[in-house]
């Protein structure tokens, strides 16, 4: 595909960059902005969610949040590997990667160590391991199109195709993050977002018990804005399992 | 990782629920801290702190670094935490590596803030030296000697003191020596800068056991919990990085309580710290 507006090219465009972001920030600080997607501050991207998308695993999902694209795929119980201790509950094993092109940058995707551990502690406390003893399910996520909220993304489609693997849960688990702009907040953000938020807060839970699985959160916070936004989106995301 | 019997686990769950820990300890009672400052001679800063039988060691070191060109008036900072294999035989080879990159992506969290650098405890623009040209890298490592459980807290104590201990050596920068390239540098042997640690939090994890939870959890205790809570907290009594750590999941209003409960508590931790970094400092004065 050829591009007619650049007449030359440049391998580092890391300036014009900066001054975008530099831009988006100065944006972002203001209290009044509209979204580049047009959406309200607490109004969540359109969501596509389906069961089943690879046939050879025990259980798959593909979902989209906007343009996040994640497919994941659940294969066991199989026997644990021998060199394991042994344990009288299930183990869970999750992997998250990144295709090399779900970024603009290729091969940029990265911290997917730290996805990994969180999906699976994020997991752990909905699936009920005591069905499955002395044997190990593996979850393997692939991010497809990183468009933001990867995380969240991540771990609801996981839900879901543990579901459909047939894995005892005591409840699906959706998850949703929240980016924190001076005084905004701004429900489910996009990469752009993401890249110069002030804190942000991921929830996941499971709706129908009422219950937090996992909740990390970066920069700075009051407490009573804690509290306020527990409570607010516990709610949002009990609506968007429903809707599901 | 514990190997308890049934009649152990009953006694620490009994114990717990009526406030009475088998160390003697009440629920909210930290174990005795001793901090050590400047125990590694080649880094910048370093401190070692022991909180019961958990030993960790945390060093800063300083190096000169470009900005990255995204934030070119920043400088840079890194946090790992290795798990020795003389600590618990598990950690040996690649055993290690899940706790490893688990606590140093809570501490990360709770330390360096938002993506804008928002609320962060490690102030990255106090770090630059020339904008865009020259800043200082920060490396803080973190290590755990001997695990006896609550790695997170006894780690985050580490780094606060270490970086109070930490002096960042003076720089004169010569920008009229090379206009294009890398400005010329010269490091002060004499004069060193103290690295501000006002904003650097302290983190509170409470293990929830039973129905109640407890702070500095031992690791036969952890091995009993059915969830984790890490909260930090500065000294402001602002919330700047929290983490559940795995387990069963929990009602939004236990959490809140714990947010709570461990804001109250990490002002008392944080001054009895302050007094044992003070104290280390006196008795390092003292040796030199």
């Amino acid at each position: 595909m050829a591009t007619s507006s650049t007449t030359t090219y440049s391998p580092s465009q890391s300036l014009e960059k900066r001054q975008q972001q530099q831009q988006r920030r100065r944006l972002f600080r203001e209290i009044d902005w509209k979204r580049s997607d047009g959406r309200e501050f607490h109004q969540c991207r359109p969501a596509f969610l389906r069961t089943g998308a690879a046939s050879a695993a025990a259980g798959s999902a593909y979902v989209e949040f906007g343009t996040t694209k994640v497919i994941v795929s659940v294969f066991g119980p199989r026997e644990s590997k021998k060199a394991m201790m042994y344990s009288d509950i299930g183990r869970l094993n999750c992997n998250v990667s990144y295709t090399t092109f779900s970024a603009p940058i290729r091969g940029q995707g990265s911290d997917h160590k730290e996805y990994s551990l969180l999906l699976h502690k994020a997991l752990e406390g909905a699936i009920i391991l005591e069905t499955f003893p002395k044997t190990t399910v593996d979850v393997f996520a692939l991010i497809l199109e990183s468009g933001g909220s990867d995380l969240p993304a991540i771990i609801s489609c996981a839900s879901l195709a543990l579901a459909d693997a047939g894995i005892m849960m005591y409840d699906l688990v959706s998850a949703v993050s929240v980016s924190c702009f001076g005084a905004n907040l701004v429900i489910d953000p996009m990469a752009e977002e993401e890249a110069c938020q002030d804190g942000s807060l991921m929830i996941t839970c499971m709706p129908t018990r009422h219950e937090i699985t996992q909740l990390t959160l970066t920069g700075e916070w009051s407490t009573a804005k804690i509290n306020e936004n527990i409570d607010n989106y516990t709610v949002t995301l009990s609506l968007l399992l429903y809707y599901r | 990782m514990v190997g308890l019997s049934i009649g152990e686990k009953k006694f620490i769950q009994g114990g717990i629920s009526q406030d009475l820990r088998a160390d003697g300890r009440q629920r909210r009672d930290f174990r005795p801290i001793s901090v050590e400052i400047g125990v590694i001679p080649q880094a910048n800063g370093s401190a070692r702190v022991k909180l019961g039988a958990t030993d960790v060691i945390a060093s800063v070191k300083a190096e000169l670094g470009r900005p990255s060109s995204l934030q070119p008036d920043k400088g840079k900072a890194a946090i790992f935490v290795d798990c020795s294999p003389t600590a618990a035989p598990i950690f040996e080879g690649r055993g290690g590596e899940e706790l490893s990159t688990e606590l140093s992506l809570a501490l990360q969290r709770c330390l360096l803030g938002g993506k804008s650098g928002a609320g962060a405890g490690i102030d990255l623009s106090s770090l630059v030296i020339v904008e865009g040209k020259v800043c200082w890298d920060l490396y803080i490592d973190g290590l755990v000697v001997s695990s006896d459980g609550n790695l997170l807290d006894a780690l985050a104590a580490a780094i606060k003191a270490a970086l109070s201990n930490t002096g960042l050596p003076k720089v004169s920068v010569d920008l009229a020596a090379a206009k294009d390239d890398q400005p010329e540098v010269d490091l002060s042997d004499e004069e060193f800068l103290q690295f501000d640690t006002s904003g650097i939090p302290v983190v509170i994890t409470l293990t929830k056991i039973g129905r109640h939870y407890i702070v500095d959890a031992t690791s036969e205790e952890e091995s009993q919990m059915s969830s984790a809570v890490s909260v930090s907290v500065n000294r402001r009594g602002q919330i700047c990085g929290m983490t559940k750590r795995g387990g069963a999941g929990l009602d939004p209003s236990v959490i809140l309580d714990m947010i709570s409960v461990a804001k109250s508590i990490s002002q008392q931790f944080m001054s009895v710290l302050d007094s044992e970094i003070a104290a280390a400092e006196a008795a390092e004065a003292d040796d030199a």
